[in-house]
């Protein structure tokens, strides 16, 4: 077969694709819906950090992973590329942003380029999934707290002290094991 | 100094007791040593005198600042109020000066340079140690309101925090009770009233008293009198420092925890005997053991339960009635008296 395969024409992003988009209901229909999500797109470019429904941003997010992607890809000088910035973002100024600021941070970079946290839901809310949506590298102190592989916090302190307790016991068993075996050798 | 202790300790003996013989029930020591302890604090604050002020600068999320707190007066905790109330519940210990770790509710005397450390900062060590500590602290104030007034609790002292050793002790005098053993609904009991403790997030107070009025605060406990003279030898300023606890006033060098809602996950897994040599005063001791987790810390319940197993075994820390025997329940007379 002549024809290409249809996953090499794009790009692959690096996050999960739901295999059906989101209609996001808007009284301008699909446009209304593409309208929104510029909305956001251009309010994540801008802040770096945004805390939207769930809903939203996961959509969204799948729109400026592909963004970042192709302008990684084709550079500033690709007229495809550069409509597809000028439409996605609102503000003019963002697209200086994206090719000279956001390229040049992920460009050797290999794992997604935003990231998406669960935050805290209101209280007595439904149906609200509140979301932090993140460009990753942003200058925001960190989210989420990666110290649990400190070796000095007190819970793994203890754990640590257990398990050495535990292996001096066993090796105390062996030794006790291996003196028996050969004082029953002689006898036998 | 001696003047006013004496005139507000007399007068106290005059409510509660009217005969000449002392004689107080746990209860009443307690409420008295309460009173007495705030009456003292109330008179350090009134002799502060003028406010003067100092030049506090505050290192830390969200930004660098710098406050003016009030000298002999304010406090990290009122710093941490400035600023969030995620800093005054999360902060364990405040840190002056890059070096000196300071109780979170003892006054600021200097200008200096502020952090407030929480669990999770990236060396815990002292906020670890003084974790533990306040652990024993507390269970020195359960194991006192959890018993019947029928039964005499007289604290004796815990050791230096050492956390590898997987549990936490206090080691308590219970004269009423010559040949306890604890079941497992007791246990249950104990952990349930420590539980309950923590739960009122109280502040930990911290105080420095002379050593004449701590020994009156502590008249009825024959063993902490006996070690606060040299406890207050041992301190460069011949005062003793006391920490308190809902109504419970307890010695401890400190530093301490915030307040008691740090404490997150606890028990109290075991009551073992110490027995006294024949030259010491006390014939044995009650040896209370526990293991707790700071607040916010998930551990599953298997791993949680290795470290409860862990905790029940009698602790190895030095016994304070037969310092140089093994810590069992039976002594080694022959052992040494044939090294001897």
């Amino acid at each position: 077969m002549n024809q290409a395969e249809v996953t090499k024409l794009v790009s692959k992003l690096r996050i999960k694709i739901p295999p059906k988009h989101r209609k996001m209901s808007s009284p301008e229909g699909p446009e209304g819906r593409m309208n929104k999500l510029r909305k956001t797109v251009t309010g994540l470019f801008k802040y770096e950090r945004i805390e939207l429904n769930h809903n939203r941003a996961d959509e969204a997010r799948q729109y400026a992973e592909r963004l970042i992607a192709e302008a990684i890809n084709h550079g500033d000088c690709h007229k495809p590329t550069m409509e597809m910035a000028d439409y996605w973002l609102l503000e003019k100024e963002l697209v200086h942003k994206l090719f000279k600021v956001l390229v040049p941070r992920y460009e050797n970079s290999n794992t997604a380029y935003t990231r998406m946290l669960r935050a805290p839901r209101p209280e007595y809310s439904y149906n609200t999934e509140k979301t932090v949506l993140e460009l990753r590298g942003n200058p925001y102190p960190p989210l989420h707290n990666k110290q649990a592989n400190n070796r000095q916090l007190l819970q793994n302190i203890l754990l640590d002290a257990a398990k050495y307790e535990y292996r001096q016991t066993k090796y105390a068993e062996m030794a006790e094991n291996i003196g028996k075996n050969e004082q029953e050798k002689p006898s036998v | 100094m001696k003047k006013p202790v004496m005139y507000l300790s007399s007068s106290l003996f005059g409510k509660l007791l009217p005969r000449s013989k002392r004689y107080l029930s746990t209860k009443e020591a307690i409420e008295r040593r309460s009173h007495l302890f705030n009456l003292e604090k109330k008179r350090q604050l009134e002799n502060v005198g003028r406010i003067e002020k100092i030049e506090v600068n505050y290192k830390g999320v969200p930004k660098d600042c710098t406050l003016v707190m009030n000298r002999n007066i304010s406090t990290p905790y009122d710093c941490a109020k400035h600023l969030t109330q995620w800093h005054t519940e999360s902060s364990v210990l405040a840190l002056l000066d890059g070096t000196i770790h300071w109780d979170m509710h003892r006054p600021l005397t200097e200008n200096c340079t502020l952090e407030l450390q929480n669990f999770t900062v990236s060396d815990p060590h002292q906020v670890n140690k003084a974790f533990w500590r306040s652990c024993s602290l507390v269970l020195g104030a359960c194991a006192t309101v959890a018993f019947k007034d029928t039964v005499a609790v007289k604290l004796h002292s815990f050791p230096g925090p050492d956390i590898r050793s997987g549990s936490f002790i206090y080691d308590i005098d219970l004269p009423s009770l010559p040949d306890w053993k604890p079941t497992q609904q007791e246990l249950h009991t104990l952990s349930a009233e420590y539980v309950m403790l923590s739960r009122k997030a109280l502040p930990i107070e911290r105080l420095e008293v002379s050593e004449e009025l701590a020994l009156e605060m502590f008249v009825e406990n024959e063993h902490k009198t006996k070690q606060i003279p040299s406890i207050a030898r041992s301190n460069a300023n011949g005062k003793v420092t006391l920490y308190k606890v809902d109504k419970y006033v307890d010695i401890s060098k400190g530093p301490m925890i915030s307040h008691t809602a740090q404490i997150g996950k606890v028990s109290v897994t075991s009551v073992h005997q110490l027995v006294g040599t024949p030259e010491s005063d006390v014939n044995q001791l009650y040896r209370f053991q526990g293991v707790a987790l700071p607040t916010g810390v998930v551990l599953n319940h298997f791993a949680y339960s290795i470290l409860i197993e862990r905790a029940k075994k009698l602790n190895p820390a030095r016994s304070p009635i037969n310092p140089f025997g093994e810590p069992s329940h039976t002594t080694h007379k022959e052992n040494i008296a044939a090294t001897a």
